[in-house]
């Protein structure tokens, strides 16, 4: 059985693929979600291996989204949306298939059959998505989105991945990886991202446990830097 | 003697003076200031001033010794003050030469004097005649720019000619009635010149007063277009305003209005039988019976008073349209001045006919506009509702067959509203339509509010007015929020007017070129042509809170 996740901000076009979905027999739904941050949240519960993806969403649309998902065990993409404009571009994104609604259940046929096959492959390359410019963030019941050059550093801890602005401290469900890799912030310790456009100054620790060197951002935060990290930090900031 | 003399001299100023006068009038001379400076009217000024140096001396007293008593300096001086140095000098050295021709022991002196008074006039005019040409034409000024050219004279009688007791002889006989005679003179001349630049001025103030006046006045009926009963105004405000005897309007066939006199027999609808007035359409040329020299001769009746006419053609994108003619009886002499009035009058209205023509055809661009958005159906919309038809079938077909029900209202109504008005109801009915469909698709997340005050129900708005308004409200609050989505649609009253507010709590207008502003400023722009320039949309936001569109219509009370 595969397990999927659905992703459409309209309840009845939700029910209705969930439906067709279990008719087929197939595949398990493990999780629909209404929005963007929904679906970040149940792709890191549940690790589908498909999801089935709407591309106009609000404020966070699809290909958006896609950015978003962590490389590591992403699972596969297929896009559901009603009107076939985006079709190219969802293949730029390397998504495996590419449904139009109403979805017809022969369609909808086929398409499992190409997931199948492609389960089969490992999934060498990783989609090609968009650079991530905006992170969304939990502040309380809203989310918000922060735009990338306002982050200051990310903090990874047992509660979570954490980012800091000068605003305060918001928590994300985006991993560390995805903001290293898509958002261009630079590793400086296992637990740590920081924003090279926000680094003010960079000094020796002065307490070996807590790394080999400190970042000083422009807000004030001090960020450790550790020694497997250095020589990368060094290279990248020019020092 | 001394008497004697002065009388003389005085004589001359008169014959001057009514020289002056006839100069002053005559084509040759133009009162513009700013025309002086052009070669032709420096050379004309020339001319005249020279003759006037020239006749100066003619109308003097010759004295004994060859001596001349005389006027010249009048010539020389107001030659050079208007018309420059060059001018100045040249009339002296003119007239000097002539003067020098007739001889006399004191000729060399006198030749030179009005050389200087030529230079002297000259000067003043450069001095002045950029930075203060009103200063330039003042008799003070000629007074003593004259009288200190003739005291230089009399200085250099004694100076140069010979013999000096004689001169001394000579200039206490003439000096002081030159001095006074040609000062009176040039300043006489200042005071005529003086007073036609006033009467110019004031002629052209009144000119210009009263096109503004027409101008002003025919906007209104012209804005309405181009027909009968447009001319017919225009026709009775270009009478009331040129006061002329009658004022005619015509097409390229037969007359649109007439009023004045002779509009007993001059009736609007009657074919054009002028060969005046086809004379102007066919050349585009203006044509003018003065009344002395051509004349306007009625085809109609022979009873007719009218006797002089000018017919000015209405030329629009380079074609004429028609006239305007304005007549006068054989008793009035056609003033010329109403003839450029009449051509400032055509002017205008032919470029008010081109702006209306230009505004039709612009409506016409909306209209067509307005089509192509009506029938442009969102694919997204569409798709998305059948979906919905095809998820809702599964768990309540009943539901399902109202949403179809919503759907094909909806389409239909799209396709076939045609006509340019429609009432709010029938707005709001076509709204409901797509507003049943939203809800069925995005569920608790879309809450809409309808405040409408029932009597506004049967208030006529342009069709298609609330329909892209209130998706763009949709659509944007839905877009901008993972939560839920508010809009709001109110009418009320507010005095004259009646007005539709239709909000969305996303906050996220931004007045962008092309999208979905196309729906909205096509609404403005039909509302606008339609209902008047004062209506329309207007767009407030407070961002990420609200967004208001609100519609402002006209609203009359009507018995129901």
């Amino acid at each position: 059985m595969m397990r999927a996740v659905i992703v459409d901000d309209e309840p009845n076009a939700r029910a209705e693929l969930r439906a067709l979905l279990q008719a087929s027999g197939e595949v398990e739904v493990a999780a629909d979600c209404g929005n963007a941050v929904e679906a970040l949240q149940a792709v890191r519960r549940e690790r589908p291996d498909v999801l089935f993806l709407d591309v106009q969403m609000p404020v966070v649309d699809g290909f958006e989204l896609l950015g978003m998902l962590d490389p590591d065990g992403q699972p596969a993409v297929v896009f559901v949306t009603a009107h076939d404009a985006f079709a190219l571009r969802a293949f730029e994104e390397s998504a495996a298939d590419y449904l139009l609604k109403p979805v017809a259940p022969d369609r909808l046929r086929r398409t499992l059959e190409r997931l199948r096959a492609r389960a089969g492959l490992a999934r060498a390359a990783p989609p090609l998505a968009p650079p991530l410019t905006r992170v969304p963030c939990l502040a309380g019941r809203a989310v918000k989105l922060v735009p990338l050059g306002e982050i200051e550093l990310v903090r990874s801890g047992p509660a979570g991945v954490h980012v800091v602005t000068a605003q305060g401290e918001l928590f994300t469900e985006l991993t560390l990886k995805v903001l290293e890799e898509r958002g261009g912030l630079l590793r400086c310790h296992k637990q740590h991202l920081v924003n090279p456009d926000r680094v003010d100054e960079i000094r020796p620790g002065d307490d070996v446990e807590a790394g080999a060197a400190v970042i000083r951002t422009r807000g004030g935060h001090d960020v450790p830097v550790s020694r497997r990290h250095l020589a990368q930090v060094r290279e990248r900031l020019g020092f | 003697m001394m008497g004697r003399l002065l009388l003389t001299l005085f004589e001359a100023m008169a014959v001057f003076f009514v020289l002056f006068h006839l100069y002053s009038r005559s084509p040759a001379f133009t009162p513009a200031r700013t025309d002086w400076l052009r070669p032709r009217a420096k050379l004309s000024l020339l001319l005249f001033f020279t003759g006037i140096a020239i006749l100066g001396t003619y109308l003097g007293l010759p004295l004994a010794g060859g001596a001349i008593a005389n006027t010249r300096a009048v010539g020389a001086v107001l030659g050079g003050m208007l018309g420059g140095p060059a001018v100045g000098v040249a009339v002296g050295l003119l007239s000097g030469a002539h003067r020098l021709t007739l001889g006399g022991f004191t000729a060399g002196a006198g030749a030179i004097a009005t050389t200087l008074e030529g230079l002297m006039g000259g000067l003043v005019h450069r001095r002045l005649a950029a930075a203060a040409p009103d200063r330039l034409i003042s008799w003070k000024l000629a007074f003593a720019v004259t009288a200190a050219g003739e005291v230089l004279h009399m200085g250099l009688l004694l100076a140069v000619s010979r013999p000096f007791q004689e001169s001394v002889h000579v200039v206490q006989g003439i000096g002081v009635p030159m001095i006074l005679a040609n000062s009176v003179g040039a300043a006489l001349f200042m005071t005529l010149l003086r007073d036609r630049h006033e009467r110019y001025d004031r002629v052209a103030a009144a000119t210009s007063a009263r096109a503004l006046r027409i101008a002003e006045r025919t906007l209104g009926p012209l804005a309405r277009g181009f027909d009968r009963s447009v001319a017919g105004e225009l026709a009775s405000i270009i009478q009331e305003e040129t006061g002329v005897g009658a004022v005619a309007i015509t097409d390229t066939e037969t007359v649109l209005a007439f009023v004045g006199r002779g509009s007993d027999h001059h009736r609007p609808g009657l074919p054009i039988a002028s060969p005046l007035t086809r004379g102007a359409i066919e050349r585009h040329e203006v044509v003018f019976a003065d009344g002395e020299h051509a004349h306007y001769r009625c085809a109609v009746s022979p009873d007719c008073p009218l006797d002089s006419a000018v017919v000015i053609p209405l030329v629009v994108d380079g074609a004429a349209i028609g006239t305007v003619q304005l007549l006068e009886t054989a008793r009035t002499r056609f003033r010329r001045l109403n003839r450029s009035l009449g051509e400032g009058i055509a002017d205008l209205l032919s470029d008010q006919l081109l702006r209306a023509r230009f505004h039709e055809q612009k409506s016409l661009l909306v209209l067509t506009e307005l089509r192509l958005l009506q029938a442009q159906v969102d694919p997204h919309f569409l798709f998305n509702a059948l979906n919905t038809v095809h998820a809702v079938t599964r768990t309540d077909p009943e539901r399902a067959r109202e949403l179809l029900g919503h759907l094909s209202a909806l389409f239909r109504k799209n396709l076939k509203r045609s006509a340019p008005l429609s009432t709010l109801e029938e707005e709001l009915e076509h709204a409901r339509a797509y507003l049943e469909i939203e809800k069925a698709r995005f569920g608790d997340r879309l809450l809409v509010l309808t405040e409408v005050d029932p009597a506004l129900l049967g208030l006529r708005l342009p069709t298609f007015t609330l329909q892209p308004l209130i998706e763009n409200a949709v659509k944007h609050g839905l877009g901008a929020t993972l939560g839920e989505a508010t809009t709001r649609i109110r009418a009320y009253r507010q005095g004259a007017a009646a007005v539709i507010e239709i909000e969305d709590d996303a906050g996220a207008y931004a007045p962008r070129p092309g999208a979905d502003g196309m729906g909205m400023s096509l609404v403005d722009r039909r509302i606008k042509n339609l209902l008047g320039a004062e209506w329309g949309v207007t767009v407030s936001c407070t961002p990420s809170a609200l967004t208001r569109v609100s519609v402002r219509v006209p609203f009359e009370e009507r018995a129901a």
